[in-house]
Parts: structure tokens; C-alpha cells; sequence
């Protein structure tokens, strides 16, 4: 499928263009009339003021709402073995499945609330996407390797919504990397929404690498729900785009899950990556953790207000929230909030840390008296410090696409070389 | 004296107030609610100079116009207009202990305040309402040229001095409710202490509120000049009331090149009390300014005592304590801003809920861009001691330089069954051995404290410990 543009004004969207993005895209009643359900939402609910809390320091005055909207992806994700199909995993755009297996997507789609502090966004996406990926893996099946999908925008000065939406079935295991990509030089407006359901005793590794172009506005939501004994690590690798606003909800649901939120920024120039999260442990024996680290160059701004909210029903759960900047550039800067909500005394474990400085001179000092210029010594030493979330990455080739798109921004160094790091 | 308000002198000369004392009589008047009238009336009572009262109607337009805080505690209950904003039980503050009336040291002794202290008070300051009414400056104090006033009568005595500082922490138009403090405030206290002398023994004062719907505004300001150094210790005590009182206060603190300031808060208002309380400190070079702030009483506090750093090497600490019981909102923290390089900071909170009660620590972090080489340790401890109380962490940090070594860390945890089994396997009562914990739990702050106020603060942990657990 080629990239098509339906040429509207994304907003305000109205009932008229959804009702060609169905058409085109030959839904069943079911998805059109969700559509409407969700149009109706986005209509109803405002675009942040900036006056919340979780939107202080982001202005939407900038954001680039003139581009036509964009219809599908040039990139239909396909199976490494084709064996995983006839056992029953589906992995396709979400067009396609909602076509050929509206059985699976149904019950999930669009279920929920979405992200709160993402709320109008999120009312958007699901109103009027187009692209996407579409992944169930069936009961007790688990999935070796890496399924790997590409959203791209192929032309950056229009506006994007894909909707991609995980199902990992009872006991079930997969791993996925999404990579979004467009190009560098015009205003754009990237809308992409994540919905991912780990239903009980599931497991699931969700990587987002975001490359999106220089001038590309990521405004991008999403809502993890963690069933009982399930385990969820999501990674979001932050290296392009122009402003990132990202609003991560995940929800401790099922008793016994364990969740792990990560993440990796490395911005510059005068990028501006701003996350939200809010960890909600509702049921009880819950674990989450989570861990972003940030390398900021030239003028670039990382923000970051994560709520840790610990529920009255959360007993016996754990938690802990970690936040680390490193500032490369006297111009760079960071707000790192890390918020705590407990409701409840019967935990095991709550906290939360959040850093902001310079490379300690100590460690500057060690790596040039062993022979490193200052260039090679400053990457090898924040190579080193993202090396806390990419020691938690065990999947091969997610942690090399990672790291390949790191020294796009913090440079090649034989420093990259893991064995060199070891020694 | 003659009253020029036409608001004040429609009250009828013996008008009471639902004093708690039988005996205690409010010598001076004024109606419950607030207007430009009220305002200006209470400035014309004190006779105070023409900027003071301009000052005052330009806060209250300030007050007027500014919405109420939405984030925080829930303010609404609080009715302005059911608020007496003046009131004061004699005519002037008194030199000597015995000149102070005796149903205002009936209630002082009950609060052990006279007896327990003297010996190591070098002065007292204790407000009864509004007005400062007993202040003893110890004959060497004076000689040094340290001034330690009612801050009513510093504007008379030293308005230069006065009109200088006062204002130029917290301006009128601050906030709201330093807006209102600004407007209408009696009272406080007055500290001006001398290039490079020392207070060797903390200044104490006493505050209270015991009339029912008594707002209390006072203001405070201390100024310690270049490396002078002082202690200031406030402690707040209130009998019950049924219905609630609003407890407004603004402290100003400049602390001068080289100078050191420590201020030190204990707030044991009575449960119906809205403590709302705008506390800043600017520190220059090489000074020191420290703010030890424990909350315990209030039914909602809000009070986040801030520092700005203004010169090089000028470093700033708060030592946060709060203790919230059923009912009981402590939104406590502190806010410290890095406005010049080489400053250090540190933020230690440790904070307890109980029953159904809520604590919040708040705080920001700011660094200014040039700031170079500022260091800054945030450090949050939470106990929750019951299943229906709550605890909340907001630090925020807005960091706009590179060169800095900044750091937030929080914890929240409950009284764990081990550490409760072992103590009673010793023979405690659990009552006793949460007690003991909790006394540990804040150790690093309490030992902060002077002495009498260190086995005030460890008696008080243990009255509000007796019914926690079980």
C-alpha cells in the first residue's frame, strides 16, 4: 500500500473524513461506528491550555495543524517464519486486521479510557487513524526473535495518527519493535497512539524507536494494561522529532503483574522530549518500575513528569521511578518530576530519584589521562551511562537498533564496541 | 484613642469575642469580614505612617483580584468574610514579665511556655492575637545594637530600617494569601542584627490563636547583616475550637554577605486551623540560611519556606518535619532557587500519616543558567502509619544549567512487623514501639532542635502515636 493522502484538514475532523477513512479502508459497521463514538470524544474534549500540570512546559501554540491527514503505511509488517501464522499469531497493519480478523480486534480496540493527560490526542488517534500495526499472539504461544514493524510518514508536512494495538493472549510471549520514521525539513504532526493488553500470565517486550524528522511534532500516547501475572518492558528510545510529548499510562490491573517502563533520550540541537507518565497499581502484589535516562546536547530540553500512584487495593506492591540527566551543553535543560501518590500503607517498596548534572570531572579526568581526546572520552562516558537501561534490554536486535540510533546523536566511538566497554 | 473608621467604631466598646479564658477581654475592636474599609481602619488604629497604609489597599486590591490556589489542599471551606482580622488583647507590648496580664499568663502557663524557658530564653516575643504583648531583650542584646521588636512597633521606632526591607522578599503581590497577610497583618516579630555580631542563644516567640474565627496575619523580618548570625525558634500552640480559623503569616529573612540564619518552626495549631504561610529567605555571598520547619497541628497546612540564593557560595538548607492525624492535610515542603554559581542546597523532609490523614511533600529545585557548579540533594521520607492514610511526593526541579550536581531522592514505607515484633518481644506495648520508630524515623531533624523543643517534639510524636496502631 502506498502512502495516500487524503487531502483534508485534519481538524477539526468531522464525521464526513472518518467516513472516508472507512470507506478507503473498507470497514465493517463495527469500526465505523467506533470511529463516531471516538470523533464524538475528540470533539468533546479540549486540547490542553497549558495551565495542567503535565502540559506547563510544552505549548501547542507551534504545533503544526494545517497538514492534509495521512492515510496508511507504505510498510505492511510481516512474520519472520511463516509457521507463526498457521499457529494462530496475527501480525499485520491494523487496517488489514480489522478486515480479516475483526474477531481479535473488536474486543480491543479502543477500549478504555486511553491516556488522561493525553486525553484529546488519544480521542484523535482513535477517530481517525490510519496506519498502524496489529499484533496478537494466541494463548500459551511464546515467540522467539524480534517482530519488528516500520511506521513511516512519508512526507513530513502532513499529519499522522497511526494506532497500533498488542494483544499478548493468556501465557503468551513476544517481543516488538516499532520504528517511526520521517523526513527531515518540513513541519509535521505525528500523532501515534500505542495500545498494548497483556492479558494474565503474558509477557511482553515493546520497543519504540522514534526517528521521526527535525521538524516533526510527536505527540504520541501510550496506555499499557498489565493482567495478572503478566510482565511488561517498554522501551522508548527518544532521538528525533522536533518537540515529543509522550504520555505513557500504564495500569497494574491483574494481581502479580510486573511491569518495566524504560527509556533513552539523546537530544540536541533545539529539540524539546517531554514525557508523562503515570504508573497506577491498582491490584495487589504489583511490581513497576521505571528508568528514563536522558543525554541533552546543544539547546535541547528534556521534561519529565512521572506520577507513581499507589492505590488502596495495591497491597504488598512495589514500585520505584528513576530519572537521570546528563547536561552536554551549557544551553541544555532539564525538569525532571517524579511524583508519588500513595494511598495505601501495605507496600513493600516505594520511592522514586531524579538527577540532573554534568559529567562528574572525576570520570572526565580517568578517561582522558588513559589516552582519550575529550570528544572520545565525553562518548564513551555517556555510552556508559545509557548503559544502565541497555544492560536491562535483552533482546539482541533491539539493543542494537538502539544503540545504532544513540551514535546518530552522541557520535561513533569504538567506545560503541561492547567488547571495548567490558574492558 | 479615637477611631477615624466608621467600620470599626460602629462596635460597641465592651464587644466579646467567644473568648475561650472567661476572663480574657479584647481591649480594641473590629468586625469579622474584610473591605478596603477594614484595611485602611486598621492601619489608621496603629497610626502607621501613609506608605504603610497605601501598601496595605494596594495588597488587599492584589488579594481581591487573585483566584484561590487550585492545586494543593482543599481551601474551600475558608470564608473570608467570617474572619476577624483584627484584634488585640492589650493596648502595647510590655517590657517586663510581671506587666503582662494575668489570663494571658494563666494560658501561657498551661502551655508551659514561661517557666520551662526563661532560663534559656534571650528574649521572649509571645503574641497573644494580634498584638505582641510581652517582649524581654536581654541588657547584652542591646548592647550589641541587636534590635528585637514587635514588628508593629520596629515601624515606629526604626521606619527607615523598616521601610527598607519590608516588602522586598515577598512583594504584596506575591500570592494571594501573602497579598491578604500584607493587607491586614498585626503583629510578628522584628529582628535587625549588626554587621558581625553573634546571637549566641536562639530568640524565641510564641504564637497563638484563641479566639474563634481569629484570622492571625502576623509578619515577620529579620534582617542579619554581614556576618552576623542568629537563631530564631517560633512555635505555635492553640486550644480547640469548633469552627475554623485561618492562620495567614509572611516571614521575610535577609541573610547578608557572610551572615548565618536559622529559623526554626515548630506549628501545633489546633486542628481547625488553616495554616497558610508564605516563608522566603534571600541569602548573598557566603551566607547561610537555614530553615527547620516542623508541622504537626493545622487541619490543612500549606507552607513551602523557599531560599533564594543570590550570591556566590551561598548555601540554603530546609529540614522539613510533618505529622498529619485524621482529618489532617500537611502539604509541606520547601523551594530553594539557584541564582548565582558555586551554591549549595540541601532539602530533607520526612513525613508521617496516620489515621486518615495525608501528607504531601512539594518542592522545587531551580537553577538558573550561569549557575555553575551548584550542587543540590533533595531527600523525601514517608512513613504511612494506617491503611486509609496518604502520602504524596511532588518535587519539582527545573535545571537550566550543565555545570551542577543535582539530586532528588524519596522514599515511602510503613512501620514494618519485624521492627514492631522485636520491640515488643522487649516488652513494649505496640503503642510504645511505634513510638520508638517513629522517634527514629525523624531523628535527623529532631536533633536539629534546641533541647526543650527536641523533648517537646518526641512528647507530641507520642500523644499523637497513643490509638495509632492495633
Amino acid at each position: 500500500m502506498g502512502a495516500e493522502v487524503i487531502e483534508a484538514r485534519p481538524l477539526p475532523l468531522d464525521a464526513a473524513l472518518i467516513g472516508r477513512i472507512s470507506d478507503r479502508q473498507g470497514e465493517a459497521d463495527w469500526l465505523r461506528e467506533l470511529r463516531r463514538s471516538w470523533l464524538q470524544r475528540a470533539l468533546e474534549t479540549p486540547f490542553p491550555t497549558g495551565q495542567e500540570e503535565e502540559w506547563r512546559r510544552v505549548s501547542l501554540k507551534d504545533l503544526p495543524r494545517s497538514g492534509d491527514l495521512l492515510e496508511g503505511a507504505d510498510f505492511r509488517p510481516e512474520l519472520p517464519d511463516s509457521r507463526l501464522a498457521d499457529r494462530g499469531v496475527v501480525f499485520t497493519d491494523l487496517a488489514a486486521a480489522a478486515r480479516e480478523h475483526a474477531d481479535l480486534v473488536q474486543p480491543y480496540l479502543g477500549r478504555g479510557d486511553g491516556v488522561a493527560t493525553h486525553a484529546a490526542f488519544w480521542a484523535l488517534s482513535l477517530a481517525g487513524w490510519t496506519g498502524g500495526t496489529f499484533l496478537y499472539v494466541p494463548r500459551g504461544l511464546e515467540v522467539d526473535g524480534t517482530l519488528i514493524a516500520r511506521i513511516t510518514q512519508p512526507r513530513a508536512d502532513a499529519t499522522f495518527l497511526p494506532h497500533t494495538l498488542v494483544v499478548a493472549d493468556e501465557a503468551s510471549s513476544v517481543t516488538l519493535m516499532e520504528e517511526l520514521v520521517s523526513p527531515d525539513g518540513s513541519p509535521g504532526w505525528f500523532g501515534g497512539t500505542v495500545d498494548i493488553h497483556a492479558l494474565p500470565g503474558a509477557r511482553v517486550r515493546y520497543a519504540n524507536l522514534q526517528r521521526l524528522g527535525d521538524q516533526v511534532w510527536n505527540i504520541g500516547a501510550q496506555r499499557v494494561e498489565v493482567g495478572a501475572d503478566a510482565t511488561v518492558t517498554t522501551l522508548n528510545t527518544e532521538v528525533g522529532s522536533h518537540v515529543t510529548k509522550l504520555g505513557l499510562d500504564l495500569r497494574m490491573s491483574g494481581k502479580g503483574g510486573t511491569s518495566l517502563l524504560l527509556g533513552l533520550l539523546a537530544a540536541g540541537d533545539d529539540q524539546h522530549i517531554d514525557i508523562n507518565s503515570l504508573q497506577d497499581l491498582i491490584a495487589d502484589h504489583t511490581t513497576s518500575d521505571l528508568l528514563y535516562l536522558s543525554a541533552l546536547y546543544d539547546h535541547a530540553r528534556a521534561g519529565f513528569y512521572g506520577v507513581t500512584r499507589v492505590e488502596e487495593t495495591a497491597r504488598q506492591s512495589s514500585s520505584y521511578q528513576e530519572c537521570r540527566n546528563l547536561l552536554l551543553s551549557p544551553n541544555a535543560g532539564a525538569e525532571p518530576i517524579p511524583v508519588l501518590e500513595i494511598k495505601t500503607n501495605d507496600l513493600l517498596r516505594c520511592g522514586h530519584g531524579a538527577t540532573a548534572g554534568a559529567i562528574d570531572p572525576i570520570q572526565r579526568f580517568y578517561a582522558e589521562s588513559r589516552g582519550l581526546d575529550a570528544g572520545e572520552a565525553e562518548r564513551m562516558i555517556v555510552r556508559g551511562f545509557f548503559e544502565q537501561v541497555i544492560a536491562k534490554i535483552p533482546v539482541e536486535p533491539v539493543r542494537t537498533a538502539m544503540l545504532a540510533a544513540l551514535a546518530e546523536r552522541i557520535g561513533h566511538a569504538e567506545a560503541f564496541d561492547e567488547t571495548e566497554v567490558a574492558v | 484613642m479615637a477611631l477615624p473608621n466608621p467600620a470599626l467604631s460602629q462596635l460597641p466598646d465592651n464587644y466579646k469575642y467567644g473568648w475561650h479564658d472567661d476572663d480574657a477581654k479584647s481591649l480594641n475592636i473590629a468586625k469579622k469580614g474584610l473591605s478596603a474599609e477594614v484595611v485602611e481602619g486598621i492601619s489608621h488604629f496603629k497610626g502607621e505612617p501613609e506608605w504603610m497604609t497605601k501598601l496595605r489597599l494596594k495588597a488587599y486590591r492584589h488579594f481581591e483580584a487573585r483566584p484561590m490556589p487550585t492545586w494543593g489542599a482543599n481551601l474551600a471551606p475558608i470564608d473570608f468574610q467570617d474572619i476577624y482580622y483584627y484584634i488585640a488583647p492589650t493596648d502595647k507590648a510590655v517590657q517586663s514579665w510581671d506587666d503582662v496580664p494575668d489570663y494571658i499568663r494563666r494560658t501561657y502557663d498551661k502551655l508551659g511556655i514561661p517557666e520551662a524557658e526563661k532560663k534559656y530564653l534571650a528574649g521572649v516575643g509571645g503574641q497573644y492575637d494580634s498584638e505582641v504583648v510581652y517582649h524581654n531583650i536581654r541588657a547584652d542584646l542591646e548592647k550589641q545594637g541587636v534590635i528585637f521588636l514587635g514588628t508593629d512597633q520596629a515601624l515606629k521606632e526604626y521606619p527607615e530600617i523598616f521601610k527598607e526591607h519590608f516588602g522586598t522578599v515577598i512583594p504584596a503581590n506575591d500570592n494571594k494569601l501573602a497579598a491578604l497577610n500584607t493587607a491586614v497583618w498585626s503583629g510578628g516579630s522584628f529582628i535587625y542584627v549588626p554587621k558581625g555580631v553573634h546571637v549566641e542563644l536562639p530568640l524565641q516567640a510564641y504564637f497563638r490563636i484563641n479566639t474563634e474565627n481569629m484570622g492571625q496575619f502576623e509578619r515577620t523580618l529579620i534582617i542579619a547583616d554581614e556576618g552576623s548570625s542568629v537563631h530564631y525558634v517560633e512555635g505555635c500552640t492553640a486550644p480547640a475550637y469548633t469552627t475554623a480559623s485561618l492562620h495567614s503569616a509572611v516571614v521575610e529573612i535577609i541573610v547578608k554577605k557572610g551572615a548565618r540564619v536559622r529559623y526554626t518552626t515548630i506549628q501545633n495549631w489546633s486542628h481547625n486551623v488553616y495554616n497558610l504561610v508564605t516563608k522566603r529567605a534571600v541569602a548573598y555571598e557566603d551566607a547561610v540560611m537555614e530553615w527547620v520547619d516542623g508541622n504537626l497541628g493545622s487541619r490543612v497546612t500549606m507552607k513551602y519556606p523557599s531560599i533564594y540564593l543570590m550570591g556566590e557560595r551561598a548555601h540554603g538548607e530546609v529540614l522539613s518535619i510533618a505529622f498529619a492525624g485524621s482529618d489532617q492535610h500537611q502539604d509541606a515542603g520547601g523551594k530553594i532557587i539557584h541564582a548565582a554559581p558555586n551554591t549549595t542546597s540541601l532539602i530533607t523532609s520526612k513525613s508521617i500519616s496516620q489515621g486518615t490523614g495525608r501528607t504531601s511533600y512539594r518542592g522545587l529545585i531551580k537553577v538558573y543558567p550561569g549557575c555553575k557548579k551548584s550542587k543540590s540533594t533533595v531527600r523525601c521520607d514517608a512513613l504511612i502509619l494506617s491503611d486509609e492514610a496518604r502520602s504524596d511526593t511532588y518535587p519539582y526541579m527545573e535545571i537550566d544549567e550543565e555545570d551542577v550536581t543535582i539530586g532528588h531522592e524519596a522514599t515511602v514505607s510503613k512501620v514494618g512487623s519485624e521492627q514492631l515484633f522485636y520491640l515488643m518481644s522487649r516488652g513494649m506495648t505496640e503503642a510504645e514501639a511505634a513510638a520508638m520508630i517513629v522517634n527514629g524515623f525523624i531523628e535527623p531533624i529532631v536533633k536539629e532542635l534546641p533541647m526543650e523543643y527536641a523533648v517537646e517534639m518526641n512528647r507530641l510524636i507520642q500523644l499523637q502515636m497513643e490509638g495509632a496502631v492495633g
